[in-house]
């Protein structure tokens, strides 16, 4: 018996441990092990321009996962793309903006959604990785104040100290300074944050930075910061846990992409206007968010990693952000190579329809110039 | 069982099936060896997995291990670093972001503290309620019951989430724990029930989420254990003059004291490794350990399924690493409960326990 | 104070009380009204406090069931229409279509593959192994059942998904939830062919029969009803998992696809509840298919466990 104890326990240990170097070997090898071979089939058509109008003739799949806020959006031009083109089959999905950089980098899906554009870390871990601009997005700021109006006037020093722990009641003196005329309840502010990486923490921390960067540091931004703590502070999962908490908590203030408004809106959540670069106070309207991207476009560099926080100009809404497609320039395959290329060119030319597309999600189109610019990066995206 | 081994070598001394004429794969599967040795490779599986899962969380973990070290388990700071600003550093053969510090003292405690409080719930509840079923209620209303509490026991963890974040958690806040924090005094102990009562996320809300979760695995376990009291003793009590609740208390409960212990051991354990119905309600405060007994914290599972999206925009892989590590070290703590309960009871009372959520 | 008086309700309710043969001797032991002297108040009071009190656990207990359920089926049936089991999940509208066909589809492949592993397991845990061996075998699953969801997830990400560069899809999430599966059907297994009478072994074995035939005609056969609870029992159970998807399966807005069973991103109903809800879309229509997902797992766990019930309950009727 004891010999078979024996065997059994070796074979317990063993089995794993060999499944377990399997996987360690293959994790070693990078996906772009096929990556040497030179686009063939394709290659006819994609003379001139590599910019694809319809996908390859062959049936594929292209696979898409990552942020929350795009996932409306890249799920409607899915749909309207696949009656199109009915050989391809797209697949979204909506895990975070972090899930979508990994699973991009990994070969996981073709396409990771974010509303980051990539850290330095992801640029050192991928450097194939390209981050492609598909449309405009803004964050605004809420809260939820019995007797206190939407419209309520903030700066980047006032909520920098908010979320700090140094303003603690809506009625401090820095506010009111801000709001002659206003009546300022005593209510303790409640700050709401994001729990999960995201785009929105990035923009809003950079916001506070730009503005103030004595009371908010480099250091501190980012798509999840180490947030100083303040008594009474919530922790939210997603845009929709921060209106869910927002609404339900009174006393709080809360950041949320302007794909929101009309959640917000509807429970009543007041709307900030904030201070832009140029020292004015403005509400995320098409017109504000439209004036701050043209006042970017130029500065837009070639691989678009652009932050677009406090942009020149007297209307400018001062946080805005391109929302962003994560690829890897190195794909399995070149067929699935051409269908992205073309998916994504659709999706910069007949998916920037604002009444079919991007009003729904309150997004902006691209800026002409931009969208060249991210045409140029998909050309990149080979096998 | 000991029928088995006598079973085959009578089997063996007589010759094959006595009816049908059977194909040639099918006598060798009618080999009794053939089962065994199918079964022994089957059985090993269970074991292999268990093993395997430990090792890969290990070799996971490694990194992460050598460089949070101690303080892993001391600090309450929770960042992956800089992403934006700064590149990522190597420190020690670790490669990770610039500025990177985990410590999951808010997750340990967190675990803990929303445990007791579900035991505190839970325990004296599911006793109760097991004592009320075997000894008052008719038998048909105690298997209704008895299938009620297998149901509950069967209800998803993320409806039971749902339930906590949208109607039980906000229903408490706003009727009961104002209530409570204000009229508690500021004496210590009764200063943890003190403070804001906030919005419904948080310790307290998750703790009686959990208490729910595991009243079947302690109520239904000590059900059977109080139906196999003998009778004898039990009217022996009463024949020496004890009420019936004196008879409870003091013959029947002691007499499967054991038990019980370790079905809240294992209630215990299922309560520490509970996700879904946390990570929906303990408002999620990564680096907060709780002030009182109101404020939003987290659960070591709660983080890992909420912090995942996050660790993964760490393009070192080292947020993903410590994950593994927060998992390693909640494998170790459910495991060594798990097996605890298990022991104490078979040393105790010789009965085995539900495996799982008791059902 | 009269210490035997309480005696006299006890002696009855002992009697009386549901457990089998022990209630039918106990008649004879209850005394005829009036040999005991009076009972003290405070006695009297000891004793209806203390059942009092029990009785306020039970309703503790169905208490927040109850509400529970109503609360999750009230916000689905207010809105329920049939037609979402059978649409398409469109975005944040539509029906359910996908994540049923999802969760039907991982679920299904779970309990397959735990099912012959723990069939197996179990059968030679009860029939065959003994000594230290049995009892480290029968330990490990036990143990198993005990760790969380989310590290048998997390291991299943490291190594399937990441490790293997599977992906997301339906494999990782069937394998990961087939363990989760293994210690209830083993132990279902185990504890039914214990159950199984000695005498039927012992007859077989006293007519010459083969064990091996023993083992299947007979021993298999009586054991059938409480394994296939435990399958029943464990496929309430996994059904309704969520944390280890998120590493696993992931989410989508496809069809599950036997062809792609890596590298394609399953949605399923749990995640779906998660996903669609209150807590992460503050969307009315969301929510309610979030709702309806809700209100179709728990109707899925309660069928599947009455439907064990019922197992059980006719077994037993045709044991004899």
């Amino acid at each position: 018996m004891a010999k078979k104890f024996r065997l059994a326990y070796t074979a317990a240990a063993v089995i794993p441990l060999s499944v377990l170097a399997a996987a360690c070997g293959s994790n070693g090898n990078s996906p772009s092990s096929s990556g040497s071979s030179t686009p063939a089939a394709s290659s006819a058509k994609m003379v001139g321009a590599a910019l694809p109008s319809a996908p390859n003739s062959a049936a594929a799949s292209v696979t898409e996962t990552g942020s929350t806020l795009l996932y409306p959006l890249v799920s409607a031009w899915a749909a309207d793309y696949q009656k199109q083109f009915t050989k391809v089959t797209i697949t979204t999905g909506a895990t975070g903006s972090g899930t979508g950089i990994t699973d991009a980098s990994t070969g996981t899906v073709n396409i990771g959604a974010s509303d980051a554009y990539l850290s330095a870390s992801e640029r050192a871990a991928n450097p194939t990785l390209l981050n492609i601009p598909l449309a405009i997005s803004a964050q605004q700021v809420n809260y939820n104040v019995p007797g206190l109006k939407t419209g309520l006037k903030l700066d980047g020093k006032i909520l920098a100290q908010i979320y700090s722990g140094k303003i603690t009641k809506w009625n401090d003196s820095q506010i009111a300074a801000l709001n002659p005329g206003v009546s300022l309840p005593g209510t303790t502010i409640v700050p709401l944050r994001r729990v999960d990486s995201s785009g929105d923490t990035f923009l809003f921390t950079s916001y506070l930075n730009a503005q103030d960067p004595s009371v908010w540091t480099s250091s501190d931004v980012g798509t999840s910061v180490s947030w100083p703590s303040v008594s009474g502070e919530l922790a939210e999962q997603g845009n929709g846990g921060m209106v869910t908490g927002c609404s339900t908590t009174k006393g709080c203030i809360a950041y949320i992409g302007v794909s929101y408004e009309t959640q917000t809106n509807a429970d009543h959540l007041g709307q900030a206007l904030l201070q832009n670069a140029a020292g004015n106070f403005v509400a995320p309207t098409a017109s504000t968010i439209v004036a701050a991207a043209s006042g970017m476009t130029s500065k837009t560099p070639p691989d678009e990693t652009l932050s677009m926080i406090n942009s020149p100009g007297a209307q400018s809404y001062p946080i805005i952000n391109y929302e962003y497609a994560i690829v890897n320039t190195k794909q399995s395959d070149g067929v699935t190579a051409e269908d992205i290329r073309a998916f994504l060119v659709w999706d910069l030319t007949t998916g920037q329809s604002a009444s079919k597309y991007l009003d729904a999600v309150n997004f902006q189109p691209l800026p002409a110039a931009v969208v060249t610019l991210s045409e140029n990066q998909i050309k990149k995206i080979g096998a | 069982m000991a029928s088995a081994p006598l079973a085959r070598s009578v089997g063996e001394a007589v010759a094959p099936s006595p009816r049908r004429p059977a194909p040639m794969l099918r006598a060798v599967v009618r080999r009794a060896d053939v089962v065994r040795w199918l079964g022994r490779t089957g059985a090993v599986i269970p074991l292999a997995a268990l093993v395997f899962i430990l090792v890969v969380l290990l070799i996971e973990s490694l990194p992460a291990i050598r460089y949070n070290g101690l303080h892993f388990f001391t600090t309450t700071v929770w960042n992956e670093g800089v992403s934006y600003n700064a590149l990522p550093v190597h420190s020690g053969g670790v490669y990770h972001m610039s500025g990177a510090a985990f410590g999951a003292l808010p997750e340990i405690v967190g675990t803990l503290l929303t445990s007791l409080i579900a035991l505190i719930v839970a325990v004296p509840v599911s006793i109760g309620a097991a004592l009320t079923i075997v000894e008052r209620l008719p038998r048909r209303l105690a298997s209704l019951v008895g299938i009620f509490l297998e149901l509950l026991a069967g209800i998803p963890s993320v409806i039971v989430g749902l339930f906590g974040a949208l109607t039980f958690g906000p229903f408490i806040a706003h009727h009961i724990t104002p209530v409570i924090a204000r009229n508690v005094p500021d004496v210590p102990v009764l200063s943890f029930f003190r403070g804001q009562p906030g919005s419904g996320e948080g310790l307290l809300t998750s703790g009686l989420v959990l208490g729910i979760m595991i009243i079947p695995i302690i109520a239904s376990t000590t059900r059977d254990l109080v139906r196999q009291v003998p009778i004898l003793p039990r009217e022996g009590a009463i024949a020496l003059g004890m009420s019936d609740a004196q008879c409870a208390r003091r013959v029947t409960l002691p007499w499967v004291g054991p038990g019980i212990v370790g079905a809240v051991v294992l209630g215990l354990g299922r309560a520490l490794g509970e996700t879904m119905a946390v990570a929906m309600t303990c408002g999620v405060a990564l680096s907060t350990v709780p002030g009182n007994i109101y404020t939003t914290m987290t659960t070591i599972a709660a983080t890992m399924f909420n912090y995942l999206d996050t660790a993964f925009l760490d393009g070192t892989g080292f947020a993903v690493r410590t994950i593994a590590e927060l998992g390693l070290v909640l494998l170790v703590i459910t495991m060594v409960v798990n097996i605890a309960a298990r022991w104490l009871v078979r040393r105790v009372s010789g009965i085995a326990l539900p495996v799982g959520r008791g059902v | 104070m009269s210490e035997r008086a309480g005696g006299r309700p006890t002696g009855a309710r002992v009697a009386s009380g549901g457990h089998g043969a022990s209630g039918r001797h106990g008649g004879a032991s209850r005394s005829p009204e009036g040999m005991w002297p009076p009972v003290s108040r405070r006695r009297k009071a000891g004793n209806l406090v203390f059942w009092l009190l029990c009785a306020l656990a039970l309703a503790l207990v169905i208490a927040p069931t109850l509400w529970l359920a109503v609360d999750i089926i009230g916000k689905a049936v207010g809105n329920w229409q049939w037609n979402v089991l059978v649409t398409r999940t469109d975005q944040l509208q539509g029906g359910l279509l996908q994540p049923l066909l999802g969760t039907l589809v991982i679920a299904s492949g779970a309990i397959l593959i735990a099912s012959i592993v723990s069939i197996l397991t179990g059968m030679y845990l009860s029939e065959y192994a003994t000594g230290p061996l049995r009892s480290v075998l029968r330990g490990a699953y036990e143990v198993l059942a005990g760790i969380p969801s989310i590290v048998l997830g997390l291991v299943g990400y490291v190594t399937l998904v990441v490790g293997l560069h599977w992906g997301y899809g339906l494999l990782p999430a069937v394998l990961v939830l087939s363990v989760l599966a293994i210690p209830y059907i083993t132990k279902a297994t185990e504890s039914s062919l214990a159950q199984v009478p000695t005498s039927y072994r012992e007859g077989a074995d006293a007519l010459g029969l083969p064990p091996s035939w023993t083992m299947r005609r007979i021993v298999l056969k009586s054991a059938v009803p409480g394994i296939v609870t435990g399958v029943l029992i464990a496929t309430a159970i996994i059904i309704g998992e969520t944390a280890p998807l998120i590493y696993t399966s992931n989410f989508s807005d496809v069809n599950p696809s036997l062809a792609h069973v890596t590298h394609l991103a399953v949605p399923s109903l749990p995640y779906m509840v998660y996903y669609f809800s209150f807590l992460a879309q503050p969307i009315k229509h969301a929510n309610i298919l979030s709702a309806d997902a809700a209100l179709v797992l728990l109707v899925f766990v309660l069928v599947l466990i009455l439907l064990g019930r019922v197992i059980v309950a006719w077994s037993r009727r045709h044991a004899e």
